[in-house]
């Protein structure tokens, strides 16, 4: 590698050392310290913390609800793209400028506001409840807050795909005789597709780190309504900081195995087109 | 007939884009839609297509009503501009769509597809994305596509407009060879005459909504009907010149002409010159053609196989002839010359040379030129700086003169300047306007506009006559007008009495007789009206109804005229008379 390279800004050899000097620190280094905090353990105890009942039922609802969450966005985070790209409505700049509340917004304020719409007595909840449908302090809660604050990361992904998706192919496709639903199944949806699996995966990364909104709304019964950040939490309010570690040691690799594997089927979908040309 | 479009209109937002058209294409016929950016040309292949949905009128392709089908079963096949290929498919794929909606067999599917690569050929590119494509490649996949389920038409949008030059020529090439092969049915939508020229069997001229003018290419370049038409296809001369019962006057000669001036006295006429009928010479002895005028030569472009000059009139010897000019009044000839000419004659810019034109072309058009006249000179100047005055002369490529006749109005006053009116004669809408119309008309007018000072463009043109005899003329005149400006032709037929009385038959009658004909002889398209009562009372009426009208009202006899017609003169539209018949 030269670090002579034309570019329209100078300074490549400055501009790769900030790069790598960045991500070390305030990456790479903070995990590095999870990684040997966690290894510092007995494997014994390790073992007894990461496969632990609580731990289990714990990763079951973050990882449970987070992808629930993530496809939930993906269907409608793409309905609200679309609606917001392809029609004029007045209001629509509103509406649009809105989508972005839930990353302005502190997650706790998240979590207090679906908590007072979705209790037992709140404004939504309260008609629920004689229905014997509970939404707060049950998995349920925990998928809603989820949604909510990763909403918007599919919104945003979808959104320039569906702009180059010019009306022209549509148009095509219907005077080639293809009916509307035919049209979105072989064109739109193909072409989006790969921003919509972005979209997916940036969702779903959300929710997993989510903290905040999720507490209040959870009820946090161990087992049954406690996510894995809280779990962490509460290690460490115990001052057990290698469980802590420990368990985030694991968060760590799930969700990077996750994340990889949607990456990889993204790679494999470009591939196979190009594929398909040779 | 194989493509029927029947009085289609298309608005948006209330104001037409594609204006009353109505068309005929033939089996087999490659038809060009030509026109400028903006024309409504893209607008109503759109509409053929199924793509957009018009307001008003049928379409009907090969005998079937297809106004309220939907696109996909038309049987249209559409080549975009941008090809607008389904990039994450292969050729084959791509090529496949319209057979794999249809159900079609993966055997059958393949074979059609060799055939179609065939055809545009491309063999053998079947598995490339249209991304590993050339532009011009990607085209012929596009039409490739386009034709796969055997679309009874096939219509282009632009498709050439992203290539360039020399994959446009072979393309082009392509499709008329695909095209004959197939017999197909083809509508394409270009802004590029050379285009239209090369390619169609007729080709049809759009502006500002209207279809203006069809015709097979060479009938079009030879004799075209509207100055637009003359303008747009080719570089044209626009020079005035009179009909007299000698022929054509234009500048120093007379040219014979075989629409004679029947009956009709001298009046003035616009001719079309093409810059390669204009010859040049030292002097006026060395023209084998008719002499026009003395010129200087402005400027000299070589562009290889021809020469362009840019010739000056001496403005005050022939500054008339010129229909327009730059807007200084400083009008230029445009003339073309072969290598040929140029070795018999070279010339030089400053050089002064005799002019003359070989051939020269009269436009049907009636209205000439616009003179606005008053009773003085700033009033005259004023008149002629009319915002929709200037606006029309502009759209119609001819100039405003001024007129100072200091006795107008005044019953007995005699005429100040010379005794003949030529073109269109502008007055300014007013009280006293009805008393300088009567004296114009009586002293030989035979067009006058009465302006009010403000008036803006027309949405809507009204039209009605009194006498026969004013028909075709009024008729004439609107199809002109509504040529220059787009507008809702109306014609309004005024029965007397009320919808009870004898008359209503007759009245009918006249109404679809008057349609008929302006459709027939003026490519006019308009709207009927039939109203009941005296005829003055109801033009009054209508007129006052809705502000952005305009009146072109036929009139034969000048009995009564001031006081029958002076309330139409003094509103806030503007109102065309046409006079035809004795003065």
């Amino acid at each position: 590698m030269s670090f002579r390279q034309p570019s329209i800004l100078p300074g490549f050899g400055l501009t790769f050392g900030f790069t790598t000097v960045f991500l070390s620190t305030i990456v790479l280094l903070p995990l590095a310290a999870l990684v040997l905090a966690a290894t510092s353990m007995h494997w014994g105890d390790f073992i007894h913390t990461v496969l632990s009942a609580r731990a289990l039922g714990s990763y079951r609802l973050s990882f449970g609800a987070s992808l629930l969450a993530a496809s939930i966005n993906l269907v409608f985070g793409f309905i609200i793209a679309w609606t917001l790209m392809r029609y004029e409505f007045p209001g629509r700049k509103i509406i649009d400028a809105l989508i972005d509340m839930p990353f302005a917004l502190p997650t706790a304020v998240s979590g207090i506001a679906l908590t007072t719409v979705f209790a037992q007595n709140g404004w939504i909840g309260q008609y629920l409840e004689p229905l014997g449908i509970k939404i707060a302090y049950t998995w349920i809660g925990v998928t809603l807050a989820l949604t909510l604050i990763s909403m918007p990361f599919t919104v945003r992904a979808v959104q320039p795909a569906l702009l180059e998706v010019q009306k022209d192919l549509e148009e095509a496709a219907e005077t080639l005789g293809a009916g509307r639903f035919y049209a979105f199944r072989r064109i739109i949806l193909p072409t989006v597709l790969p921003a919509i699996l972005t979209g997916f995966t940036l969702s779903f990364a959300r929710a997993v780190g989510e903290y905040g909104s999720v507490i209040f709304i959870a009820g946090n019964l161990p087992m049954k309504t406690e996510i894995t950040p809280l779990l962490i939490v509460i290690h460490l309010e115990q001052f057990d900081y290698q469980g802590a570690a420990a368990l985030g040691l694991v968060m760590l690799v799930i969700s990077f195995v996750m994340l990889l594997a949607i990456n990889l089927i993204q790679a494999w979908g470009r591939r196979r087109h190009v594929g398909m040309a040779r | 007939m194989s493509i029927v479009l029947d009085q289609v209109t298309k608005l948006y937002a209330g104001v037409p884009v594609v204006n009353d058209v109505s068309l005929d294409i033939g089996d087999g016929e490659f038809f060009v839609l030509l026109g400028p950016s903006g024309s409504g040309k893209s607008t109503l292949l759109r509409s053929i297509a199924g793509l957009s949905g018009i307001d008003h009128g049928r379409i009907a392709l090969h005998g079937r009503d297809v106004t309220h089908v939907a696109a996909r079963k038309r049987g249209v096949g559409l080549v975009f501009q941008n090809y607008a290929l389904f990039q994450h498919m292969t050729v084959a794929e791509n090529i496949e769509f319209a057979l794999r909606v249809r159900r079609m067999r993966a055997r059958a599917r393949r074979q059609r597809r060799q055939e179609l690569l065939r055809l545009v050929a491309l063999e053998g590119m079947d598995e490339r994305l249209p991304a590993q494509l050339s532009g011009g490649q990607q085209q012929r996949v596009a039409v490739a596509r386009a034709l796969a389920h055997k679309p009874e038409v096939l219509l282009l949008d632009e498709p050439f407009g992203a290539l360039d030059a020399k994959i446009r020529e072979e393309l082009r090439r392509t499709i008329r060879q695909v095209q004959r092969e197939l017999g197909i049915t083809t509508v394409l939508v270009t802004h590029d005459q050379e285009e239209a020229f090369a390619m169609a069997d007729r080709i049809g001229i759009m502006n500002l909504g209207r279809l203006l003018e069809m015709g097979a290419p060479h009938e079009l370049y030879s004799s075209p009907a509207t100055r637009f038409v003359a303008t747009f296809l080719g570089a044209a001369n626009l020079i005035l010149a009179r009909r007299t019962p000698d022929g054509i006057l234009i500048g120093a000669t007379t040219v014979a002409s075989a629409e004679r001036a029947s009956g009709e006295r001298e009046n003035e006429v616009v001719t079309v010159v093409r810059p390669e009928e204009v010859e040049v010479a030292a002097d006026r002895a060395g023209l084998s053609s008719g002499y026009l005028a003395a010129g200087i030569v402005d400027e000299v472009v070589f562009t290889g196989a021809l020469e362009r000059l840019r010739l000056r009139l001496d403005p005050a010897q022939h500054g008339s002839l010129l229909a327009f000019g730059d807007g200084g009044g400083n009008a230029s000839l445009q003339v073309t010359r072969t290598q040929h000419e140029q070795r018999g004659f070279e010339v030089r810019p400053g050089q002064a040379v005799a002019i003359g034109v070989r051939r020269v072309h009269v436009l049907p058009t009636p209205l000439s030129s616009f003179t606005a006249c008053a009773s003085s000179a700033v009033d005259a100047e004023a008149l002629s700086r009319q915002p929709l005055l200037t606006e029309l002369a502009a759209r119609m490529k001819t100039r405003i003169g001024t007129r100072t006749e200091p006795q107008l109005g005044l019953p007995e006053g005699p005429c100040q300047g010379s005794d003949t009116f030529v073109g269109t004669i502008v007055v300014a809408s007013g009280p006293r306007c009805a008393q300088e119309a009567d004296w114009l008309l009586r002293r030989g007018a035979r067009d006058l506009l009465a302006l009010p000072r403000d008036a803006q463009a027309p949405q809507r043109v009204l039209i009605h006559w009194v006498g026969e005899a004013a028909r075709g003329a009024t008729l004439a005149i609107s199809a002109s007008v509504l040529r220059h400006v787009p507008a809702e032709a109306v014609y309004l037929g005024i029965v007397a009495g009320d919808a009870a009385s004898p008359g209503h038959g007759h009245g009918m009658r006249e109404l679809l007789d008057a349609r008929s004909e302006a459709q027939m002889a003026h490519g006019l398209d308009m709207r009927t009206e039939l109203h009941f009562g005296d005829g003055e009372q109801q033009l009054a009426r209508r007129l006052a109804e809705a502000p952005g009208q305009m009146l072109i009202l036929g009139v034969t006899d000048l009995q009564d005229f001031a006081r029958r017609f002076g309330g139409l003169l003094e509103g806030e539209s503007p109102v065309l008379i046409v006079h035809r018949g004795s003065p």
